[in-house]
């Protein structure tokens, strides 16, 4: 009976997945915690703005920091097309690095590319932010560091071209351990 | 069967489930949807039709003609922009005045989404009737995406009724089948489905219940006496006859369709 009640307690204060009494039409549905409450329910209520709230409200506080930080705009510390970026996944490849092709924003839906030639095979792996096999995006090398040619800026937000020129590849991420 | 709901589109993003799968989604919210009337016609055959009748989008009275405010004043409720009825079976009539809520759907069931088609203008027949043109060398002279022949020649000498030719395309009313309801948002009356949907953004949709892998596979089911699978996997009960804010406000104000499948990112044998 004591292990009875103990589950009991378990049992609502868990909140994955539903109880009977608190969702009745569902018992597998998930009840997420609800998104922090907005400054005005009643312009959203009408749409004013409410595909921009999502953007906030939807990915979780990790990734709303990596959407604001590594994948903003205008961020000082944001990914620029040409580093060099190391990822680790819930799933195989546990680990993928590369050179970061193109940035595809999209609020909750953002991606990106890396590409990578692993035992001379051209590889390339694009990643959602938002999804939960993501852990982790590590900076092996920021663009545009180094001197000389390699030291200024791409002049290309996206670049597709490097998929034609394996010395400007090895140029970006020659010499660096996967 | 139950009502159905007028939502408006709001756009479209990406969200990703329990085991990590990512699902396109449309986000439709209901804006003031209420019910206005209750239809019930004998036809000559003694046979009845049953319907609820269900207006959204509030609209200044000045803009309203003084029939339709007529309308609205014996429903209660606030003047309307769009009025649409949805047909019911006779137990599934709902009190008059009543505020419907995105907890009307549950998620994991599936849902038909009505709306009128993005209008395309004037199309040839490449775009409208998918033809295929003409070469694009070889000699072809300026008709590379003409339709080419309309017809035979003296018999039947003329041309034959719905040829297809080209025309105003798009701007018409579209039913996107067999859409599952991934999250359903009550304090701001969201219904996230899984797709696309008709339609522009900000445009007024109905959606209800799906008539083929939710009503007649219901019916179907229950009629071989196959009482489990008589709603979609995962789902326990559907608000009847209609979820209301009422009800919205006992039950948790976010809730996500599992994934009711094994993990896809799992290898099989």
């Amino acid at each position: 009976m004591l292990t009875a009640r103990l589950r009991a307690l378990a049992r609502s204060m868990s909140t994955a997945t539903t109880s009977a009494a608190s969702y009745p039409f569902s018992k597998a549905a998930i009840l997420p915690t609800p998104p922090p409450a907005p400054p005005s329910l009643e312009s959203l209520r009408k749409g004013k703005g409410l595909m921009p709230y999502l953007q906030t409200a939807l990915p979780p506080s990790q990734k709303q920091q990596w959407l604001a930080t590594l994948f903003s705009k205008r961020h000082p510390d944001r990914l620029v097309p040409g580093s060099v970026l190391t990822v680790t996944t819930a799933h195989a490849p546990n680990s993928f690095s590369g050179v970061l092709l193109s940035i595809r924003r999209r609020g909750p839906d953002t991606s990106f590319v890396l590409r990578n030639v692993i035992q001379r095979i051209g590889v390339e792996m694009q990643f959602f932010v938002n999804s939960p096999h993501l852990k982790d995006i590590k900076i092996v090398k920021r663009a545009g560091s180094g001197g000389g040619k390699a030291g200024r800026r791409t002049r290309r937000a996206k670049l597709f071209y490097l998929r034609n020129s394996p010395e400007k590849m090895t140029a970006i991420a020659g010499g660096i351990k996967a | 069967m139950r009502t159905g709901v007028i939502a408006r589109k709001r756009g479209m993003t990406a969200m990703w489930d329990d085991q990590g799968a990512r699902h396109p989604v449309t986000v439709l919210q209901l804006d003031n949807c209420q019910v206005t009337a209750n239809i019930k016609t004998v036809r000559k055959d003694k046979s009845e039709y049953h319907a609820v009748q269900v207006a959204a989008t509030d609209k200044r009275a000045k803009n309203t003609t003084a029939q339709m405010l007529g309308h609205f004043e014996k429903a209660g409720v606030a003047p309307k922009q769009i009025v649409k009825e949805f047909p019911v079976t006779p137990d599934a009539h709902v009190p008059v005045g009543t505020v419907l809520s995105a907890v009307h759907f549950v998620p994991g069931q599936y849902v038909d989404v009505i709306a009128k088609s993005i209008g395309k203008g004037f199309q040839g027949g490449m775009k409208r009737w998918n033809f295929k043109g003409l070469r694009a060398s070889h000699g072809v002279s300026i008709s590379h995406r003409s339709s080419g022949a309309m017809g035979a020649h003296q018999d039947p000498g003329r041309i034959w009724p719905g040829k297809k030719m080209p025309g105003r395309l798009g701007g018409e009313r579209i039913t996107t089948q067999n859409l599952k309801v991934i999250r359903v948002d009550s304090t701001l009356n969201l219904v996230f489905v899984r797709g696309c949907v008709p339609g522009v953004d900000d445009a007024h949709v109905m959606v209800q219940d799906a008539k083929k892998t939710l009503v007649f596979a219901a019916k179907h089911n229950h009629a071989k006496a196959l009482y489990e699978k008589v709603l979609p996997k995962g789902v326990d009960d559907l608000p009847f006859p209609a979820g209301t804010a009422e009800l919205a406000k006992d039950l948790p104000p976010v809730i996500e369709a599992p994934a009711m499948r094994t993990s896809p990112f799992i290898p099989r044998e």
